[in-house]
């Protein structure tokens, strides 16, 4: 395969969120704002990337891989929950405001699933560069869609964007012209649920219609 | 003791871990096709949450503190629950056949379900005493099967609506776990 | 020798690579993380006190709505002169938390909700509603003021919680003949 094909994936065909809908906890907790989802999606971009990048460095090393093999689960676990304990212990030091607002969700990027199916299916089968790509891939991936979610709940909910600390736009000008207020129920769980289901909906029409017109076009000829 | 009860109340359905938390909405949506699945995933949930919780809220005060190495706790809780989930699929396969039949498969995806880490990590944050972690992650399991229950009795009838193409499948599923999320939240001012 | 054990040992070593890394990170920003910690409460007592004439003792309390008091004695004669409660109590949405501020002579010096996550436009105004208990002796709660409108009731209810677990607990802190 080649290579910028290894890191494009992630983004439309193999997205995490919106295809193979993976890691759906954080993406419904924490997408609140813009910045939550920004700070998530780069803690998941630390992790996953370094976590492609030394799974098959130990994987591709036949004779260790050999060793590894019968204990391989606990291995990935091992090198996934290290590199997230550092993601947070230096987010607690440094961006004290994001770690509080993203919570129990930096502990528990151990479990999403992403980190450890990309682990499995990929790392442990190709080169230390495909998996880094593979891995850069499917974070930015998972952050766009992150993104997608925390604009809308954001714009609806609260008339902002928060790009990051005091730095927001405030869109109450559009409110007001149109006459309309921001709903706080887009901010609490109800909104989560709902807008991930609308966004994932629209997501499947599109799909479908382009499918469709494949098998028009198909049957045209 | 009125104190437990108003925490058991809380974690039941006010923090309900599913609807308000978003903890394990991988098996939420997953294994809520059938009530029966949706049953023994349930109770799979309940019987490793309270038990992995016991583990590591005693491993977590009596070495991990002791030794101040508190930065391991997020390796330490992971293995142990992986562990753990082991060894329970070995001994109920030994003690139980039939158990285990009803519980074995849901038993391997139980260790990436973040409700598991999360209940672990949410008592240490939190503060819990024993008592006080024993009626949270008993009750906040409880929660979890209960919601899952209920989604499933839904799903189940709506395998028989008309529903737009576009929203068959998981989109149609969250906007009922929307509506259930809203019923949830009118419990609030309970407590 | 045993496959399996060569496996485990592998295992072994791996867990304690990680652990001497954490440690290591955790040796530069555990130091940074207690800092923080402590200038963030020391900022937020600021509001009542001016906190570089006091030496502040922090101790867990868990009494009712209660789960910390700073002491401050004054510097230069190490006498006792307030004590600062940091408060939870549950209310409408989730947890309101205070800190209320007690002079050694038992008056409200003041208090502050540090967080709170109240309905919009009612429960809410809880920031900034005068409770019109300040300068009160800590025993007389009488003159307490809420905040009315739908879901307020709770709002308020978390927040006189907080001013009578300060009321039970007071004596303990401060000597104790009120």
């Amino acid at each position: 395969m080649n290579k910028l094909d290894n890191f494009l994936k992630g983004f439309l065909k193999e997205n995490p969120l919106f295809v193979s809908v993976l890691g759906m906890c954080p993406s419904l907790a924490i997408t609140t704002s813009l910045e939550n989802a920004l700070g998530m999606g780069a803690a998941v971009f630390f992790v996953l990337t370094l976590s492609n990048f030394i799974i098959s460095l130990i994987m591709s090393n036949k004779k260790l891989a050999e060793l590894v093999k019968p204990v391989r689960i606990p291995v990935y676990i091992v090198v996934i929950a290290s590199l997230v304990t550092i993601v947070e212990m230096v987010m607690h030091a440094f961006l004290i405001n994001l770690y509080e607002s993203l919570g129990v969700f930096i502990p528990l990027i151990v479990v999403n699933c992403i980190i450890l199916g990309r682990a499995e299916a990929f790392a442990s089968e190709n080169k230390p560069l495909d998996s880094v790509l593979d891995g850069m891939g499917m974070a930015l991936g998972y952050t766009g869609a992150l993104v997608i979610i925390s604009l809308v709940r954001e714009i609806l909910g609260q008339g902002s964007i928060t790009i990051w600390g005091n730095l927001a736009i405030d869109l109450g000008f559009a409110f007001d012209f149109l006459k309309i207020q921001p709903l706080d129920m887009f901010t609490k769980p109800v909104g989560a649920f709902m807008s991930f289901g609308f966004i994932l909906a629209t997501i499947f029409a599109i799909s479908n219609h382009k499918a469709n017109k494949k098998a028009k076009e198909v049957k045209g000829q | 003791m009125s104190e437990l009860i108003g925490l058991a109340f809380a974690a039941f359905v006010v923090e309900n871990i599913v609807l308000t938390q978003f903890l394990g909405i991988c098996p939420f949506l997953g294994v809520s096709k059938k009530r029966s699945s949706a049953l023994g995933m349930g109770i799979a949930v309940v019987f490793v949450i309270v038990l992995s919780s016991t583990i590591t809220w005693l491993l977590y005060h009596f070495i991990l503190d002791v030794l101040a190495i508190t930065y391991m706790r997020t390796i330490v809780f992971i293995l142990v629950i992986a562990a753990l989930v082991q060894m329970v699929e070995i001994f109920l396969k030994k003690v139980s056949p039939a158990l285990y039949k009803a519980l074995g498969i849901y038993l391997p995806l139980i260790t990436t379900n973040c409700a598991v880490l999360g209940v672990a990590i949410i008592n240490i944050n939190e503060g819990h005493d024993f008592a006080q972690m024993l009626v949270y992650s008993t009750f906040i399991s409880l929660g979890f099967l209960f919601v899952m229950y209920i989604f499933a009795m839904i799903r189940e009838k709506l395998d028989f609506s008309p529903v737009p193409k576009a929203f068959k499948g998981t989109p149609i599923a969250l906007i009922v776990a929307a509506i259930l999320a809203m019923i949830f939240a009118r419990f609030g001012g309970i407590i | 020798m045993n496959k399996g054990l060569i496996s485990g040992l592998v295992l072994l070593v791996l867990g304690l690579v990680c652990g001497l890394l954490l440690a290591t990170v955790n040796y530069f920003t555990a130091p940074i993380i207690r800092d923080q910690e402590l200038a963030v409460k020391l900022a937020a007592l600021e509001e009542f006190y001016d906190t570089d004439n006091y030496t502040v003792e922090e101790i867990t309390v868990n009494e009712g709505a209660i789960e910390a008091a700073y002491l401050l004695k004054n510097k230069t004669t190490d006498a006792l002169e307030a004590v600062v409660y940091s408060t939870s109590a549950q209310g409408y949405e989730d947890k309101v938390k205070l800190l209320i501020a007690i002079d050694s002579d038992y008056t409200i010096r003041g208090y502050k909700v540090i967080s709170q996550k109240e309905t919009k436009g009612i429960g809410d105004q809880v920031v900034t509603h005068d409770f019109n208990v300040t300068g009160n002796l800590i025993s007389d709660l009488a003159s307490f003021d809420g905040i009315s409108g739908p879901t307020a009731p709770f709002t308020t209810q978390a927040v006189l919680d907080s001013f009578m677990a300060v009321q039970a607990r007071v004596n303990t802190d401060l000597g104790g003949d009120v």
